[in-house]
């Protein structure tokens, strides 16, 4: 302990909690919960335990842990529920995905609407990774009798770089954007989570006719991501009475929670959604 | 002294030699008869770049003008002071700035060798040469120079050798004609783009014609994308475990395609299927040659400072023998290997060491010849590069032709005040093993 600090001191407070749901999760990650083992109901996380700094670099070299390809990934730790018993092998794959995820409450909110799918949320940030791991191993705790949020689940991830390392071509069904963060200062934008190149990636790994869902508060991201998907040749807007009718849309805009902060100041919302088109011939 | 020679490239013949000093593109003419290099062309990179950079800044000055009358109409403040427009000023650099080094990086020839193209580190610039040997002060005709948003790592030509393929530092690939005529920096898009550093790129032809863009870059990654149709990507290469630095694409063999990197690997592909068929492992093969260069740096080594890292740092080929040769930075040892064209399997044919670590490594593709420049800096003004040639069963150095090299560096260099240096103005001449890894960020 540094010089300074006392026991209750609020930093150390979080240090041992941190500590002790780590050793919780280590044992209960990659386990099946089952009913009879725990009838005992598990405290959710407590987010105010797990504040990390709001931004993480994406072009810097992180202590990250990916497969060398998507063949390579362990998805049986992740849904162990959705693992075949007598050969091993995943009965599904993961066919929607939650960029940049935060805290996780998208994933919760769209857990029982499409309880046959696996749904991966990817989160660059650790101690928000963190929580929402844990936030997981509760609920499914707590819902052990009914098997649910079973589908759900939460990765360490740089998606801008490392994408392809987790699926294959073809492989998403939706792809949800929610309140990326804006990076108004970089001047070429590179950075941001949208951009012409990095759309031609998740062209790669949508499959045709699959939702790219974006939402944010800031006008000109919204802007921003609104171009860059309508200048894409494998992307086409999706229309307002689409958007009026999609459950996804519906989710997206309360589940988050910074969606739930933004009504809290009663900010706008501005949604788009964008169809994978299918790939032209190739000249 | 003089200084090293950092890179070179030959013509598909291997009658005509390009090499770079320092901000200097030299060219070389072999006489086959007389047994003799001849000077036959020279450009120095003179570039006060200070213009550029001028107008960088009045470019940036624009921008944020824009921005705050933007910002200033949507505030809708009357007051409307325009800041008054300052002559653009070159920052000097201050006391204990790092060195300027104006690298000329990346040689390439056209495919059909009527231009040379390179990229200059000064304003991170392409540059375009016509080849003109009908010249005889100087077969370079600077065509023109075009700079760039960020440095160019890599550089080729489409297969009809009308568009240079530029990929750089910060991941993105952009597209420009070979044509004269320069395109404002703020109106380059990439075509495509990687969230990583770029190390090299190639042009494949699938069997019908159609170009694949092929990209390696510090995450291990390699990807193909189709060409000129950049937004479908084809696929990647899976089983890269470090950074990628080459790649090497024969024409003898269907659809191999050969990466080296920081991995000890050099692996063979098939970028059709995607698979990947072979990788040989070199680290038996080059533990005789490695040294202190290898160790791991301070900040990155383990109890005993025996961390070592190395990395292939050039794989090249040839246009009709099936093998490849290669070697490791900082070493002194090219490996040359056989390729079963039909499975892709790599094996060792010969090792041939040199009196130097190796800085560059180039191929004169039908001619069968290596060209290796070398570190030299404790040889005495001796051994600046060294020539390798395939005999029909082996490869073997040429004795011949390096003597005549270096007679010919010699006499042209003698007086020449800008390869004549201090040896601590030697340019850095190591730039792979710097693209490692660190993960240092853990948040
Ligand atoms: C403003 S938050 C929004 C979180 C969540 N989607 C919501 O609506 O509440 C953006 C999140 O994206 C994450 N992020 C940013 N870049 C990322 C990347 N390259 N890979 C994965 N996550 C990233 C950030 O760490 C942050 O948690």
């Amino acid at each position: 302990m540094k010089a300074g600090m006392s026991l209750d001191d609020p930093s150390s407070k979080r240090q041992a909690y941190r500590l002790k749901k780590e050793e919780n999760r280590k044992e209960l990650k990659h386990v099946k919960i089952d009913a009879k083992a725990s009838s005992e109901k598990m405290d959710l996380p407590r987010k105010r335990f797990y504040r990390q700094r709001a931004h993480s670099n994406p072009f810097s070299d992180h202590q990250l842990e990916y497969p060398l390809s998507p063949d390579e990934m362990d998805w049986d730790r992740l849904y162990p529920h959705f693992v075949d018993e007598a050969t091993g092998a995943m009965t599904k794959e993961v066919t929607i995905a939650d960029i940049g995820c935060g805290f996780g409450g998208l994933l919760i909110d769209l857990s029982p609407a499409f309880a046959d799918k696996l749904i991966l949320g990817m989160e660059i940030r650790v101690q928000v990774t963190n929580y929402v791991e844990d936030r997981i191993i509760a609920l499914r705790t707590n819902h052990a009798e009914t098997n649910a949020y079973q589908n759900i689940n939460v990765l360490r991830a740089n998606s801008m770089k490392f994408l392809p390392n987790f699926f294959h071509k073809a492989q998403l069904e939706k792809m949800f954007f929610c309140f990326p963060d804006p990076h108004f200062k970089q001047r070429k934008h590179k950075a941001r989570i949208i951009t012409n190149t990095l759309l031609s990636e998740y062209a790669y790994v949508l499959k045709e006719g699959g939702v790219v869902y974006t939402i944010t508060d800031v006008l000109d991201l919204h802007e921003w991501m609104v171009k860059h998907l309508e200048e894409h040749p494998l992307f086409e807007r999706l229309s307002t009475e689409w958007e009026d009718q999609d459950e996804c849309v519906e989710i997206m805009r309360n589940a988050t929670e910074e969606g739930k902060k933004v009504e809290r100041k009663k900010g706008a919302k501005y949604v788009a959604c964008f169809t994978r088109l299918p790939t032209p011939e190739i000249v | 002294m003089i200084h090293p020679i950092q890179s070179s490239l030959a013509t598909k013949d291997g009658t005509v030699l390009f090499f770079v000093v320092k901000n200097t593109i030299h060219t070389l003419r072999w006489e086959e008869g007389r047994g003799e290099f001849v000077a036959i062309g020279m450009w120095v990179d003179d570039a006060d770049n200070s213009d550029t950079i001028k107008a960088k800044v009045r470019e940036e000055q624009q921008r944020q003008l824009a921005e705050n009358e933007a910002k200033r109409q949507k505030t809708n403040d009357g007051n409307s002071n325009k800041p008054s427009i300052k002559e653009a000023k070159v920052p000097v650099p201050g006391q204990g700035a790092p060195p300027v080094f104006k690298h000329i990086r990346n040689m390439a020839l056209s495919r059909d060798e009527t231009l040379l193209m390179a990229c200059t580190d000064s304003d991170k610039a392409l540059v375009v040469f016509e080849l003109d040997y009908t010249n005889a002060e100087n077969c370079l005709k600077l065509r023109k120079r075009q700079p760039l948003p960020k440095r160019p790592n890599a550089l080729t030509t489409t297969t009809d050798d009308k568009t240079v393929l530029v990929a750089d530092k910060f991941g993105d690939v952009y597209a420009l004609s070979t044509k004269e005529g320069v395109v404002q920096e703020a109106a380059l898009e990439p075509i495509l783009g990687h969230v990583s550093l770029l190390t090299d790129i190639v042009v494949a032809k699938e069997a019908d014609g159609k170009q694949l863009i092929i990209t390696a870059d510090r995450d291990e990654h390699i990807r193909i994308t189709h060409y000129p149709q950049t937004f479908v990507i084809n696929k990647w290469l899976y089983g890269s475990k470090q950074f990628v630095s080459t790649l090497c694409l024969p024409s003898w063999g269907p659809n191999l395609l050969f990466s080296g990197g920081g991995d000890s690997l050099v692996h063979s592909w098939n970028w059709e299927s995607g698979k990947l068929l072979d990788s040989l492992d070199i680290s038996e093969i080059v533990e005789p040659y490695l040294g202190d260069a290898q160790l791991a740096p301070e900040k990155f080594q383990n109890e005993t400072n025996s961390l070592i890292e190395y990395a292939v740092a050039k794989v090249v080929t040839f246009a009709n023998i099936p093998y490849i040769a290669f070697f490791v930075e900082q070493t002194k040892v090219v490996l040359i290997c056989r390729v079963d064209p039909d499975i892709g399997a790599i094996t060792l044919a010969q090792k041939i060491e040199m009196p130097f670590n190796i800085i560059s490594l180039s191929s004169a593709l039908s001619a069968n010849l290596l060209t290796l420049t070398l570190d030299n800096r404790d040889s005495d003004d001796s051994r600046f590069a060294a020539f390798i040639s395939y005999d029909g069963t082996e490869f073997l150095v040429d004795a011949e032709k390096n003597n005549a090299f270096e007679k010919c560096v010699l006499h042209k260099f003698e007086n020449d005040p800008i390869v004549n240096v201090e040896p601590r103005d030697v340019y850095p001449l190591y730039h792979i093993a710097s693209l490692r890894k660190r993960g240092e960020h853990f948040s």
